[in-house]
């Protein structure tokens, strides 16, 4: 995977956290698509680019959310990497694979997130139904942009193919 | 390709960076700077835009297509108008009893607080961050440390520095989000606490002599400089324990996974003893 490309997912999907970010007030849906983005991009290109997409992800996060600085940037660049290490020691092809992957980095960035604000300012207690109900959405949304990932390449050569006899019938 | 050895000099030194941002940010204790303002000022306008798209598209669906049940709605509505201008007229008449005897006692007139209206147009980027933004402004004269209510009583503060249209909202029961708090029935002071798992308020720093009962209203003291006094902040649900370990916990008046429209309070509570700042966060 390119830099660019590399980029192009974080900077997308911290677009399209931001565009969703209505339906979450109040906590009343709890979603982290930026995540999603990080754990892609760590099981395409591994722990490097896993932690890279997790600290530009993490602080773009940080600083539009208006908390410390660092906190969503350590979090992700640590489930980033996890992510990618998984990755290169598991099979992950399949979409359901990858998503389970996504599921497994939400509830670890949810403890690591618990933990850090326990040590940073007081220990809250675990939302068990908001952890879960994040970790459904963030598993079920991961699903789908797999599955749209995997069925585009074929998806593009079918039309190219459907196009070129379409223009082959014209000529003759 | 990196090594491993690389990899993981690369995965602790960044991991180090951030470590030392935030314990940077949290020895200065400065929350802001021109960057995060900045941020949140795109974020703002990107959320304005997307916002108004939804709610436009909502508004067409609900105004012109989904009419089912509008005219039982609007009568019931009449009804509760009727009702609401009766309540009106009695506040009115206990209002100028209320300045009459302030005149006659030489006391200082009370004041209502002048609100704003704003629409909330979306809830925090990062999850967890219980923050909302609202469409208004330094434009129309909102300004940090704000407090921002609602019909059913407290919601939060402005936080941050506003852009001209939007402002960022912390919530009530989000992480160390304090308001100065009374039992109103007993008038015992305390501190009413956020940032718990299970989303409602704990009422700390209560003296243990205090008497404090389940279904007691608690309300805004004024004393932080930031909301006024007398705004509903919830009710007691439970009381835990006995003594100084005694845990009160506090439903919070708000539905705050429901807030669409608030009333920003461009008036601060009046100061006693000087010209203290709003402290915001009350060190508990």
């Amino acid at each position: 995977m390119k830099t660019a490309a590399v980029v192009g997912v974080v900077v997308g999907s911290v677009l399209l956290q931001v565009l969703l970010a209505q339906f979450a007030i109040g906590g009343r849906l709890s979603f982290d698509l930026v995540l999603v983005g990080v754990v892609f991009v760590a099981l395409q290109s591994g722990p490097v680019a896993g932690m890279l997409a997790g600290t530009i992800g993490g602080v773009m996060l940080d600083l539009m959310s208006g908390g410390l600085v660092g906190v969503g940037g350590l979090l992700k660049t640590i489930v980033g990497f996890a992510a990618g290490l998984m990755g290169t020691r598991l099979v992950v092809a399949k979409p359901y694979a990858r998503a389970l992957i996504v599921g497994a980095a939400t509830l670890l960035h949810s403890f690591l997130s618990l933990g850090l604000q326990a040590a940073i300012d007081k220990w809250s207690g675990i939302a068990w139904a908001a952890m879960l109900g994040e970790t459904a959405i963030n598993v079920i949304a991961a699903y789908l942009a797999f599955l749209a990932i995997e069925a585009l390449p074929g998806t593009m050569s079918r039309g190219r193919t459907r196009q070129r006899s379409a223009w082959g019938r014209r000529q003759w | 390709m990196l090594s491993r050895r690389r990899t993981l000099t690369l995965f602790v030194v960044l991991c180090l960076g951030h470590v030392l941002l935030i314990s940077a940010q949290v020895q200065s204790g400065q929350g802001r700077s021109v960057l995060h303002d900045s941020a949140f000022g795109a974020v703002a306008a990107v959320q304005g835009s997307s916002a108004a798209v939804t709610q436009g598209a909502g508004g067409l669906w609900s105004h012109y297509f989904a009419l089912v049940g509008a005219s039982r709605e609007n009568d019931e509505l009449r009804a509760r108008v009727v009702s609401l201008e009766s309540e009106l007229q009695a506040e009115r008449a206990r209002s100028a009893a209320v300045t009459a005897l302030e005149q006659a006692l030489k006391l200082q007139q009370s004041v209502v607080p002048p609100t704003l209206a704003a629409r909330v147009i979306a809830g925090s980027p990062a999850p967890g961050t219980l923050t909302v933004t609202i469409d208004r402004g330094t434009s129309d004269g909102v300004t940090a440390n704000m407090a921002v209510i609602s019909g059913a009583g407290v919601v939060g503060r402005v936080i941050g520095q506003p852009t001209a249209h939007a402002a960022r909202v912390q919530l009530l029961n989000s992480k160390s989000a304090n308001t100065g708090a009374l039992i109103e029935k007993t008038g015992d002071a305390a501190l009413a606490a956020g940032g718990f798992a299970d989303g409602l308020l704990r009422l700390e720093l209560l003296s243990s002599a205090a008497n404090v009962a389940v279904g007691d209203r608690i309300v805004t003291s004024g004393q932080d400089l930031i909301y006024p006094a007398g705004f509903v902040i919830g009710q007691v649900t439970a009381v835990n324990g006995s003594g100084k370990s005694r845990e009160v916990v506090i439903t919070p008046a708000v539905n705050f996974s429901h807030v669409n429209l608030v009333l920003v309070v461009l008036a601060r509570p009046a100061q006693p003893g000087g010209d203290r700042k709003p402290t915001g966060e009350i060190k508990r």
